[in-house]
């Protein structure tokens, strides 16, 4: 450090207020933005877990039978792994600096929580839609809903234990695939096609978006 | 002598952190001075036997690092304070403590007053049983210093020991520095030099690996005399000028 | 610190003199107050009310049901948290940035991790040991016969610890991100892919932790025979050798301890695997018996031994006994039957008696699924050994009382029926022969129309179909089984009448009366109603006098009254 630059004028702004730069500068600014962000989030790395439970369900689904509870509930653990990937993601390695900024950080986290879930919907419905037993709208009922409490857990618990929220809800509704359950909460447990409990996978999984968009994970508490 | 280092290197891939050190030290506070990058980190590490030298000779305490009951013997009588400080959240300043008196060994009988001692020394005695997730930078690093110095070690090793402490808190350190200095080599690295004209009685300085001065504050200061080595205090100008005249040297070698 | 107080040494305290052992004891309490694991307990408990405790609440009170819940049910939700939550401690060294400092201590970095998981896991089997406690202490009050089964509850504490153990291992080698959620889903997949496994009967998969006694019913271990250690003992021994080589594993890395510390691990680590791969072989040689798994290296012969037990018999005519701990049942059982075997009491191989067995016939254990026969009628004077395996008893899944005498008398009354009119009976329980298509000959048509009058009359079950000219079926009766559910010895016909043998050729010799022309739907009706329209006493005196030429196929439709 030197003290060479103090004193200086600072930058001329340019003529529309701002300072930055137009056109493809912006454009290339933004993607460099976006890099930046998918490699503090650890994506690359989602991608790849993303892919492994693919071929995880593509393996199970070619040695479960088509019917039976099995059928039903292997996959589904698949699904919450791939949730739980999702949700670690959402965990930042900065923490209050990140947070003190404008609002592009909660455009890129609802943008990658997008991409995400539509990655992982993708990964699997390529991997397995056709054998599935609720084929690809249950899939993405199942998954939708599934990445929602992960998501729910990661601003409430932080990006690192996001993955207690699919398992927990796992453990509870593998029972209920086994019992028929009823409730719409229990939406892995209902038939592909029933209309109130794709309703509350859409509630939980725009719940956990929001939460994640307008708050991001939790983070460790600061210190001055 | 409690630290005996000859032609010590440490290599990290191609790079040379620390490119062959010969230096002993005997009780008393040490200063080890230096800019970013000089390997001072580095040679603290190895003095903490947290990571083995590539090359060279390394006795602390008497004994060889390299083996593992030598390397045991002296990690009990070891202190070591690293430049970032990780700590577990829900633990007690007071538990930080005594987890780390319990695996450096010191007998159970005498730890808890071990770990009053140390913290009040720090002067965190009425922040014993808050956790450490509600202290300050300042704080986390007197807990920091605590649970180096609890087992009383006889080789004290702190990388930027007063980070995040006020002048006050720093004063007070270094008189401590002075104590623990009376029976103990303290071994200190850091980017303030008026930490080093204050508590050390000897001082080094390293720059790319190796040391380029050795000697008492004053030689340092004295370094300066007839140059016009920048800096707003003697010690600092002593710094600049021992640096330049080093990298002066290496740049007619090469 | 201050300036104007000089940090003087203070003068230390007398230390006192403790033994060697309470500096790990301190470390370990420390661990105990600050271990992550009390975060997860409260979720733990609610999941162990939710997948545990409820459903066993909807489930009658027996040893063997509850404690099967805790070993399957409990261990399928816990083993993937414990696991996530185990990598989660494990890794902490790691996420803290204190890796280099606990590293540098004296102390062995191997020492320090299992003191580190030692903590994790007490919390954790705590836990669940207070959840055995609470869901065993509730069923002794709901008055279960009998004791305890412990055997589930070890092997649930042990695959707490391995779960932990594998967690915390992975966790501390792998200190990343994802470790913690793909150690829990890696545990989550692999119990349901063993449970899928020892659906499909693969011999090996019996190891699996969430495996109880096999494909049996479950009062068949622990009510009319003890409970078979066997696959227990093999499933701790496999667990515990996962849980020492996944923590004998950490002592491996130069950095973990001395030499001979780090050649304890590998021990520990070899030890860990050698007792893991024998439970698994040992599991290979497991038999599947009627009362539970036997694994021949780990079999006291002796536990073979029926439970001797006193039966609750109820008064009447034909007394019906159960097994003690199907007290609460008895009144429901003799409700069922009662009605059917006072019509039948007298009669030529109708029961004397009516005996709870464990199973009377197993078909097919080795081939996909396991089917259970119907009660079955043998011996002199006339006994029905009647298993209660199949069916759902009142409370179970919020059974009434009403669904299960109906269902017992729809499935095992028309067995009776049937075998006592000379028809084949010999579906398994459960599935009772209601709507079946029966193909039959003109032979068989009066024993079909005195067995749908019976049915008729007594509402044991709904509407038969009849195809007339049909061939009889030809199929054999399976083996029966003698008291308590053994193996019956014996000929594998039923009702000591020997025309009970369900085939069409069994059904008696010679074409017998009904030979030619097949009754129509209309004369098989007529016949039926015929009979249903008689009294009670006059059935029973026209049984009584034609019962055995009915069973010989020697009696037309039109001679029936």
């Amino acid at each position: 450090m030197t003290a060479a630059g103090i004193g200086r004028p600072a930058p001329e702004l340019v003529p529309d207020g701002g300072t930055r730069p137009p056109g493809p500068g912006r454009a290339l600014t933004g993607l460099r933005l976006v890099r930046l962000y998918l490699a503090s989030r650890r994506v690359l790395a989602c991608l790849l877990v993303l892919a492994a439970c693919a071929v995880a369900l593509r393996t199970a689904l070619h040695w479960l039978p088509r019917t039976g509870t099995f059928s039903r509930q292997i996959p589904l653990i698949i699904e919450a792994g791939a949730a739980a990937a999702i949700g670690v993601t959402t965990r930042s390695p900065f923490g209050e600096p990140e947070r003190a900024t404008g609002v592009r950080l909660p455009v890129l986290r609802l943008g990658v929580s997008l991409a995400l879930a539509g990655a992982a919907l993708g990964a699997l419905a390529a991997a397995a839609s056709a054998h599935l037993a609720g084929g690809t709208v249950g899939l993405l009922r199942d998954l939708g809903g599934l990445t929602g409490v992960t998501l729910l857990a990661a601003a409430a618990l932080g990006g690192a234990l996001a993955w207690v929220g699919p398992i927990g809800y796992l453990a509870v509704t593998l029972p209920a695939v086994a019992g028929h359950w009823t409730s719409p909460w229990a939406w892995p447990a209902r038939p592909p096609h029933d209309r109130g409990a794709a309703i509350c996978a859409a509630l939980v999984f725009a719940a956990g978006l929001a939460a994640v968009t307008l708050r991001g994970a939790r983070d460790a508490p600061a210190r001055e | 002598m409690n630290v005996e280092i000859a032609g010590l290197t440490r290599r990290f891939g191609r790079t040379q952190a620390v490119a062959g050190v010969d230096l002993e030290a005997g009780p008393g506070v040490f200063g080890l001075l230096g800019p970013n990058g000089a390997g001072k980190t580095t040679l603290l590490r190895m003095l903490a036997t947290v990571i083995p030298p590539s090359s060279g000779r390394l006795r602390l305490l008497g004994r060889d690092p390299g083996g593992y009951g030598g390397r045991r013997q002296i990690r009990r009588r070891l202190g070591y304070l690293p430049q970032n400080l990780g700590y577990y959240p829900g633990f007690t300043v007071a538990e930080f403590v005594e987890y780390f008196a319990l695996l450096k060994e010191m007998p159970p009988g005498r730890v808890p007053g071990a770990v009053a001692a140390a913290v009040e020394r720090v002067d965190l005695g009425d922040k014993a049983r808050a956790k450490l997730r509600t202290l300050s930078g300042g704080m986390l690093r007197r807990v920091g210093i605590a649970q180096a110095i609890v087992n009383e070690p006889d080789l004290l090793l702190l990388d930027e020991p007063t980070a995040g402490l006020d002048p006050e808190q720093r004063v007070a350190f270094r008189a401590l520095l002075r104590d623990l200095g009376q029976r103990a080599t303290v071994i200190v690295s850091t980017h303030l030099v008026e930490d080093v004209g204050a508590a050390c009685s000897q001082v080094a300085l390293m720059d790319v690996g190796r040391i380029v001065f050795h000697g008492t504050p004053d030689e340092l200061t004295g370094r300066a005399e007839g140059t016009d080595a920048a800096g707003d205090a003697p010690l600092e100008r002593g710094y600049s000028a021992v640096l330049a005249a080093a990298r002066a040297t290496a740049g007619a070698r090469s | 610190m201050t300036a104007a107080t000089a940090p003087a040494r203070p003068a230390p305290p007398r230390a006192r003199r403790l033994p060697p052992a309470a500096g790990p004891a301190r470390l370990l309490g420390i661990e105990l107050r600050r271990s992550p694991m009390l975060w997860l307990l409260p979720v733990l408990a609610v999941l162990f009310y939710v997948s545990t405790y409820r459903p066993a609440m909807g489930n009658p009170p027996f040893w063997n049901i509850r404690g099967g819940m805790i070993q399957s049910h409990t261990m399928l939700v816990f083993a993937p948290l414990l696991a996530g939550a185990g990598a989660w401690v494990g890794s902490r060294d790691g996420r803290r940035g204190l890796a280099d400092l606990v590293g540098m201590t004296a102390v062995p970095r191997w020492a320090g991790q299992v003191a580190t998981w030692a903590a994790a896991t007490i919390w954790a089997e705590l836990l669940y040991l207070a959840g055995v406690g609470v869901l065993y202490a509730v069923t002794a009050r709901q008055g279960a016969w009998g004791g305890p089964l412990w055997w589930p509850a070890a092997v649930g504490a042990a695959t707490v610890a391995a779960s932990c153990a594998v967690g915390f291992a992975a966790g501390a080698r792998l200190p990343g991100r994802f470790t913690a959620g793909l150690a829990a889903l890696v545990v989550f997949l692999a119990l349901a892919g063993g449970a899928f496994a020892i659906q499909d009967n693969a011999t090996y998969a019996q190891i699996w932790p969430l495996n109880v006694q096999g494909p049996f019913p479950p009062d068949s271990y622990g009510i009319f025979y003890p409970y078979l250690p066997d696959l227990a003992i093999a499933q701790v021994m496999f667990l515990a050798g996962l849980a020492a080589a996944a923590l004998g594993v950490l002592g491996l890395p130069a950095g973990a301890g001395s030499r001979w510390l780090r050649a304890a691990a590998a021990a520990v680590t070899v030890a860990g695997l050698a007792a893991a791969g024998t439970a698994i072989g040992l599991a290979g040689t497991a038999r599947v018996e009627p009362h539970g798994i036997v694994i021949p290296a780990l079999h006291d012969a002796a536990s073979d031994r029926p439970v001797p037990y006193t039966p609750v018999c109820s008064r009447g005519a034909v007394p019906v006994c159960l097994q003690p701990a199907y007290r609460a049942y008895l009144p429901d059982v003799t409700a069922a039957l009662g009605p059917l075997l006072r019509q039948l009491a007298g009669l030529p191989g109708a029961p004397a008696r009516v005996t709870q067995v464990v199973v009377t016939t197993v078909t097919s254990a080795r081939e996909n699924g396991i089917g259970f026969g119907g009660p079955v009628i043998s011996g002199h004077p006339p006994v029905l050994y009647l298993p209660l395996s199949g069916l759902t008893l009142p409370g179970e899944g919020n059974t009434p009382a009403a669904s299960f005498t109906a269902n017992l008398r729809g499935q095992y009354g028309t067995a009776i029926v049937n075998d006592l009119v000379g028809l084949p009976s010999g579906s398994p329980a459960g599935t009772g022969v209601t709507g079946v298509n029966f193909e039959l000959g003109p032979r068989h048509a009066a024993q079909f129309a005195i067995a749908n009058a019976l049915d008729q009359v007594l509402r044991l079950t709904g509407p038969w179909s009849v195809r007339p000219g049909a061939r009889p079926p030809s199929r054999s009766l399976p083996a029966g089984t003698g008291a308590n559910g053994a193996a019956a010895s014996g000929s594998g016909t039923l009702a000591g009448s020997g025309a009970g043998a369900g085939s069409g050729a069994g059904a008696g010799s010679g074409a017998g009366a009904g030979g030619g022309a097949a009754p129509s739907a209309a004369q098989q009706q007529a016949a039926v109603d015929r009979f249903a329209a008689l009294s009670a006493a006059a059935r029973h005196a026209w049984l009584l006098t034609h019962l055995a030429a009915l069973r010989a196929g020697r009696i037309a439709l039109s001679e029936i009254p």
